[in-house]
């Protein structure tokens, strides 16, 4: 082996230094148009916002402190209930889902999969827009109600937090079910048919048995799951109305409308750190159950 | 059991579905107003569209957006993923980190950053700066399709060729490269379907002088709308599920997981 090596190093074969050639342009732009731009949003949200623009002669955490005042606490509460609300809905509809895809035969399983994926790749502007389709006070399911006359007045389905979990969740769900469909897949089926000569029933089987094992990848799902639900920007704009306003959504008045960047640069400072917290959690959980001694 | 079960699907796929469909269907609406056609069906909305000079900037606008940040991006990731797959520098998984950071940062957190830095920079509106975050956003799905790619096959025939004679860059170009082919045109095509479907970092940083589609059916939603807006989005779903029926075709949708 250090033989072959050594002839292939003696080819010029190995890369050595020369790897920074083929890696140098897509580090170059990452370091200018990724990294420096977000280096510069943290700093700025450490300067205070003046009527003549951002002072960056002064340094301040006013900006972070800002988050909790009443409005944006609220605000930030909102988030967070709606992104569990659907977090908690994706992990109860995954199983029943992965379970059936698991079930189906390889091109059964292709197809549901891509009709599954259909909510992400569809952009989310034009989803949401179907939905004030089927969710308006003149949409789908109210002008068939009231055709049915079960109702006088329309019901609220939209423009209210009820209209962001209905719309958020299917483009969402897929990053719960596509690991969770995945553990499935790799589960041993032996350990399923030796519960079952055990004397197992078959919910025995499911809770005892298939749920313990693909809990973690259910978990790492959920939590990126919820990461993605906490930052979701245009679905929530237009199916939350104005009153019903997100974090990402006051991000944007706040850069866009007051320009006020120092205040809206800590809301992103704040969105990163979370996010990146909670995705570290999900790979901890993932890099554990793959290497536990449950397998 | 198994019929509860696919009941069940049945009805969550209607769910998933359904907003797309309807948006497709309503697209052939005869009427003024929002309805679902049912008896009779009409192209006016289409041939409204095409008279739409801003519709039309927009299209144009996110064609030329989609098809140079994904060339520029499967380059950019062909280069990125030989380098971390033949070469495994030191800190080849900081570099995979930070070329797919932009799958799990927010679209939010990049399109305020983007805002911010390109006012500092002075590059605020322009098509340059916009071009360049889109690279950004679709690069994570270049560079993993075509680490699958480059990983899928040994280094034995760029040695051959090596010990032939042939220079690294010529054994790279002529032989490593076509037997990526596959994987190059799924990693473009991918790139080209997340930049067209791009939304939030485009709206935060473009300026008013650049809407691409999706950021102009968002503004235009916000005030109005009639049905021109469901034949524009019934284009979009067109284009967004033919480019996803030839990537599972070549193979290339596995990367979606974050």
């Amino acid at each position: 082996m250090t033989g072959a090596a050594a002839g292939r190093a003696a080819l010029g074969v190995r890369l050595g230094g020369g790897v920074w050639i083929f890696l140098g342009p897509a580090l170059l732009l990452m370091l200018a148009v990724y990294l420096a731009p977000l280096i510069d949003t943290a700093v700025i949200s450490l300067h205070p916002n003046t009527p003549a623009g951002i002072d960056r002669s002064h340094w301040t955490t006013a900006n972070f402190l800002r988050l909790v005042d009443t409005y944006y606490w609220g605000v930030l509460v909102r988030t967070l209930r709606v992104s569990i609300i659907i977090t908690l809905l994706s992990v109860l509809l995954a199983y029943p889902v992965a379970v059936w895809l698991a079930g189906l035969g390889p091109r059964g399983q292709t197809w549901a999969i891509l009709v599954y994926m259909s909510p992400w790749f569809v952009n989310a502007v034009v989803k949401s827009f179907g939905w004030t389709l089927i969710l308006g006070n003149n949409g789908l399911v109210n002008n068939g109600l009231r055709a049915l006359g079960l109702i006088d007045t329309p019901l609220r389905l939209m423009l209210n937090e009820t209209g962001i979990v209905i719309g958020l969740l299917p483009g969402h769900f897929l990053f719960v079910l596509l690991p969770l469909w995945a553990a499935l897949k790799g589960l041993d089926g032996n350990l399923r048919w030796a519960a079952m000569t055990l004397g197992a029933r078959p919910w025995q089987v499911f809770l005892r048995v298939t749920v313990p094992l693909t809990l973690p990848a259910l978990l790492a799902g959920a939590i990126i799951n919820f990461t993605m639900n906490m930052a979701a920007f245009a679905a929530p704009a237009l199916l939350g109305g104005t009153r019903t306003r997100v974090l990402s959504f006051i991000a944007y008045q706040v850069n866009l409308e007051e320009l006020n960047w120092p205040f809206g640069g800590a809301l992103a400072v704040a969105m990163l750190v979370v996010t990146l917290g909670f995705v570290m959690l999900a790979q901890g959980i993932t890099a554990r159950g793959l290497a536990g001694p449950r397998r | 059991m198994k019929r509860t079960l696919t009941f069940f699907n049945l009805l969550m796929i209607v769910y998933v579905v359904a907003p797309i469909i309807l948006v497709v269907w309503m697209s052939f609406t005869p009427s003024m107003r929002f309805e679902v056609p049912i008896a009779s069906f009409s192209l006016r909305w289409y041939q409204e569209l095409f008279s739409y000079d801003a519709f039309i900037d927009s299209a144009w606008l996110s064609l030329r957006l989609g098809l140079l940040s994904a060339l520029i991006a499967t380059a950019l990731g062909f280069l990125a993923a030989y380098g971390l797959v033949r070469g495994r520098p030191p800190g080849s998984a900081v570099l995979l980190g930070l070329f797919t950071a932009p799958l799990i940062v927010p679209a939010v957190v990049y399109g305020i950053a983007m805002l911010q830095f390109t006012n500092l920079v002075g590059l605020y509106g322009a098509f340059p700066a916009l071009l360049a975050a889109h690279v950004v956003i679709v690069l994570p799905f270049a560079v993993r399709t075509l680490l699958a790619a480059l990983e899928g096959q040994g280094p034995e025939l760029e040695w051959a060729a090596m010990s032939l004679g042939a220079r690294r860059r010529h054994a790279v170009l002529l032989v490593t490269l076509p037997l990526c082919l596959r994987g190059m045109v799924s990693a473009f095509l991918f790139c080209f379907l997340i930049s067209f479907s791009e939304v939030t970092v485009t709206l935060f940083m473009a300026g008013p002088a650049h809407q691409t589609l999706p950021v102009r059916i968002f503004n235009y939603v916000s005030d109005r709308i009639d049905p021109t807006m469901a034949a524009v989005s019934a284009l979009i779903v067109l284009v967004s599920v033919a480019l996803v029926l030839v990537l599972n075709r070549l193979g290339a949708l596995g990367t979606v997981r974050k």
